[in-house]
């Protein structure tokens, strides 16, 4: 066992002077250099470039010659975005303001729940109320909430590939369909909140008619301004959940 | 080796001919289209994805992520209907262009 362990040690060497994942990583973030390749086209670019390899591999090349190879056959990246950008021009910028309309969506549904949160705590301790007034600490706590996710998706704490947020961006109908009854749930569970501390602190001056027609014009008004992001996202999203279709 | 333009226009009809087989994706289109064409045509790797991805974008095939037998994931894509028809059109058009050089090359034709 002794004398196999030391014959085995300078191929292992040879083997650590070349790592394939470190090689990877430096394409990748060659890559994402290009502003013109998409995220989905970067994954795509990448699988063939694996499956080069591997071919590559099997037919006997070492994993350095397979990855030179397999690197120089996908081509430039800056050859490669110029490519993508004539087959359609307009990909990236459809991505850019995906995520943007996420971004406002998310941002506009944290600042219409964080305003009924500030009003159960200005109820509850109504001292608070002197320092800072509602508005300023509405504010404070949405701005606090924004830089607390944007802090989590950039260490990569929060993964958006495999998370719940995944199976919402499915498709069109069921983003629909899941985004306007989370957002109906939460709007009307926030009305009813608001209009529970009106009533108990008698501030009469929040509210005309109802409390039904209170929790509806709370609903609709702070709808209106999620509806925006929410129609462009679903117009940017594709079309249906696609059947299977069958091996040939 | 065919030429550039060549190239260009018969990756259509290639990629609609090879996804009309069943499901397929970028790599193993390349390696299909190498084989049959005998070594003829050879596409470089990075010019394929464009060519598919306008296809997806004018409804012609559609593409899905999924895990291969090596747990791996790839982009699969395949021909929608509107792409069976196009695929049709582009059997006739590229047909009656072979006849036509097959006549004047004294090749026999083939039928439309």
């Amino acid at each position: 066992m002794a004398g196999r362990s030391q014959h085995v040690e300078p191929i292992m060497e040879n083997q650590t002077r070349f790592n394939l994942n470190a090689a990877l990583e430096n394409w990748r973030q060659e890559l994402a250099g290009q502003a013109n390749l998409t995220a989905e086209v970067r994954r795509e670019l990448e699988t063939h470039l694996r499956d080069a390899i591997a071919e590559l591999c099997q037919r006997g090349l070492n994993e350095e010659e397979s990855f030179g190879l397999a690197r120089r056959r996908v081509g430039q990246p800056e050859q490669l975005a110029e490519e993508f950008v004539k087959a359609d021009p307009a990909a990236v910028w459809r991505e850019r303001v995906f995520w943007m309309a996420t971004g406002a969506l998310a941002a506009l549904f944290l600042l219409t729940t964080t305003t009924p949160l500030i009003t159960i705590i200005s109820y509850c301790f109504p001292s608070a109320g002197k320092i800072v007034d509602e508005l300023t600490l509405s504010l404070m706590l949405w701005v606090l909430q924004i830089l607390g996710i944007t802090f989590l998706i950039v260490r990569g704490n929060m993964n958006l590939q495999s998370s719940l947020l995944a199976s919402f961006f499915k498709d069109r109908f069921r983003f629909a369909i899941m985004t306007i009854s989370v957002l109906l749930i939460a709007k009307t569970f926030c009305a009813t909140i608001m209009l529970w501390v009106y009533v108990a602190s008698r501030n009469v001056h929040g509210f005309n008619g109802g409390p039904s027609a209170f929790i509806g014009n709370y609903v609709f008004a702070s709808l209106v301004f999620e509806l925006v992001p929410v129609a462009i996202l679903i117009w940017l999203l594709p079309t249906q959940n696609r059947k299977t279709p069958k091996r040939a | 080796m065919l030429a550039k333009d060549l190239v260009a226009a018969s990756s259509k009809p290639l990629v609609l001919s090879i996804l009309a087989d069943g499901e397929s994706y970028g790599y193993e289109i390349i390696q299909k289209v190498r084989e049959l064409s005998g070594g003829h045509i050879e596409w470089s790797d990075g010019m394929l994805y464009p060519v598919l991805h306008r296809l997806e974008r004018d409804g012609l095939i559609d593409s899905e992520w999924k895990e291969a037998d090596t747990g791996r994931e790839r982009k699969y894509y395949f021909l929608s209907s509107d792409g069976r028809k196009a695929l049709k059109t582009e059997r006739q058009q590229w047909l009656a262009v072979h006849n036509t050089l097959s006549r004047l090359w004294k090749i026999k034709p083939v039928s439309i």
